[in-house]
């Protein structure tokens, strides 16, 4: 099963006069255990779907159908999104500002609480969970308030992980941290694709699309302009969904320009392209 | 939760909402003192009130502010409601008249004119949040303040911090809609963790809630840190003069309005002054000369 949007609308501030399309029927597909990218500029929609995805906003038309649960425009029938919750879960951006409790491990097993666990369960999935966004035990009795910004992100992520969902979903993950705070989250992203979870990234970030995932979804001006690898994306025309081609990318693409036999599908960084040139040689 | 967009600034340009905010807030006050304004008949104060009432709804739909959005407020209002009707019902007031027993609960005979009276208190209450709907609808919260600090001028005589109130109240009514998103954001980010704020037990509504106030609390204030630190680094001195980029102006809309509203205040003072002192007026009885009910 994937995740299917079907011609999907919905305006925020309905009836007033602040009114404000945010998608304008949407449809497209998520293919499942892959990471999805999707981007667009500000106010594009991106946000709106990400919360139509686990049932935080209901579509006023259209449906989304996410593996066998079925989020439609009336309330009365979206009777399963706890379990949908579950199922699909989001990482905010700045999800650090929904930390509240008075040790990092306890806010980890907030979630978990809230979803029937006991306790000593709770607590023990929390470690676990911990263990994997790479905070040590010395973190655990510790309060959330006084940890960096970088580990305060990766205990609320830990939060999130901890319930263990099968579609997750990062608004912005890599918002406002330091280049090796992103590169542990991007890191720790990958890890968990490599294990079976199904990934959408909401991003601004063209190297991250291009490194990091298989699909490309870009909105603008709340309908669906491209679907499709981040390759493709790049050799198109985009001076229209105001993205920044990345400079290895515009590289590459000149390098191929000047006949030299070069693989673009198959780069995704440095690496690549130096490994290409190699073979070159 | 979302009923707490009751009240919140709504920017149409309707007549309403280009009134002069310093010249809204006197005539809220007029209508407010009217509505207190009490006569002694009870069929006169029913007419009067429901002519303030009517009043209002024409203004209501002219400043096109949804009833829904009044019915949502008063919703919220029935505990209230409630615990005056048992006040007014159980406590025994000398005023009564000792005829009007409704009915008996034991030997303690509940009087008609406690339903009255608390219908009359409930009444005026509605009203009141009609008012105060229609001023806060209409105008936006800076408006308000600016008005606000208008009327604080003449303390400044008595060295009474005027603009500092001002702009306290401003930075607080601005950051209204910005913590209501907060709110929201919050509550969205821990349902995504299975917080169900609908329901549950008491237990878990208080576990809830807390989730969704140390967060809050977290956030606004390291945002009043950023703020006064983004107001220094900008050169505010609270104690500078200051100019003024829209400056309040009195059109003759506003003496329109303000001659409807004074019209309507000097009618209901006239009233409440000749009542007692010089004839009893008793419109049921002028009309259809008969005797009223109560």
């Amino acid at each position: 099963m994937a995740i299917k949007i079907n011609d999907v609308s919905f305006s925020y501030l309905k009836k007033t006069p602040n009114e404000v399309k945010a998608l304008d029927h949407v449809s497209f597909e998520i293919p499942k255990g892959k990471i999805t990218s999707i981007i667009g500029h500000t106010g594009s929609g991106k946000s709106t779907l990400i919360q139509m995805l686990n049932g935080l906003l209901l579509p006023d038309s259209g449906f989304l159908e996410i593996d066998d649960f079925k989020v439609t425009s009336e309330k009365r029938k979206n009777k399963r999104i706890k379990d949908l919750r579950k199922h699909v879960s989001i990482v905010f951006q700045f999800p650090e500002y929904q930390l509240f409790e008075e040790t990092v491990e306890k806010d980890v097993a907030f979630g978990l609480k809230n979803y029937g666990l006991k306790e000593n369960e709770s607590i023990e999935k929390a470690h676990l969970a911990l263990k994997e966004v790479g905070l040590d035990k010395s973190f655990y009795k510790r309060s959330p308030f006084e940890l960096s910004g970088g580990e305060k992100r990766r205990v609320a992520i830990a939060g999130i992980l901890a319930i263990d969902p099968e579609i997750l979903i990062l608004d912005e993950p890599t918002a406002g941290l330091d280049p090796k705070g992103s590169e542990l989250i991007l890191n720790l992203i990958k890890e968990l694709n490599r294990n079976g979870k199904t990934i959408i990234l909401v991003t601004h970030d063209m190297n991250i699309v291009l490194n990091h995932s298989d699909y490309v979804i870009v909105l603008n001006d709340s309908t669906l302009s491209f679907k499709g690898t981040p390759s493709e994306l790049f050799t198109r025309d985009v001076s229209n969904y105001s993205i920044e081609i990345p400079e290895l990318f515009k590289f590459a693409l000149l390098l191929k320009e000047h006949q030299l036999n070069i693989d673009i599908e198959k780069i995704k960084n440095v690496d690549d392209l130096i490994n290409q040139l190699k073979e070159i040689k | 939760m979302n009923n707490l967009t009751f009240g919140r600034y709504s920017p149409f340009n309707t007549c309403v909402h280009r009134l002069d905010p310093r010249n809204k807030i006197f005539m809220m006050l007029l209508l407010m003192v009217s509505i207190f304004l009490k006569v002694d008949s009870w069929s006169t104060t029913l007419i009067l009130t429901g002519f303030i009432f009517l009043f209002l709804v024409i203004v209501m739909i002219i400043s096109k502010i949804r009833f829904l959005d009044l019915f949502k407020s008063l919703s919220t209002m029935w505990f209230l409601i409630i615990i005056l009707m048992v006040i007014y019902v159980f406590i025994p007031n000398p005023s009564y008249n000792p005829n009007h027993i409704a009915f008996y609960i034991g030997t303690y005979g509940v009087n008609y004119d406690a339903f009255y009276q608390s219908g009359y208190i409930i009444f005026r209450l509605i009203l009141m949040v009609m008012i105060t709907m229609i001023l806060t609808s209409t105008t936006s919260p800076m408006d308000l303040t600016y008005a606000l600090e208008w009327y604080m001028t003449p303390l400044k005589l008595v060295k009474f911090p005027a603009h500092i109130v001002a702009m306290t109240l401003s930075i607080a009514l601005r950051f209204i809609p910005t913590l209501l998103d907060e709110t929201q954001r919050i509550m969205k980010a821990q349902a995504s963790r299975g917080v169900d704020f609908n329901r549950g037990g008491l237990f878990k509504r208080v576990g809830a809630i807390i989730s969704l106030i140390i967060p809050l609390f977290v956030s606004a204030i390291s945002r009043s840190e950023e703020l006064s630190n983004a107001m220094e680094a900008r050169g505010y001195d609270p104690y500078a003069k200051r100019s003024r980029y829209r400056v309040l102006k009195f059109h003759l809309s506003d003496l329109f309005a303000f001659i409807i509203v004074g019209a309507i205040f000097a009618g209901f003072l006239t009233l409440r002054i000749y009542d007692g002192y010089i004839i009893k007026i008793d419109f049921i009885y002028w009309i259809f000369g008969a005797k009223p009910l109560f």
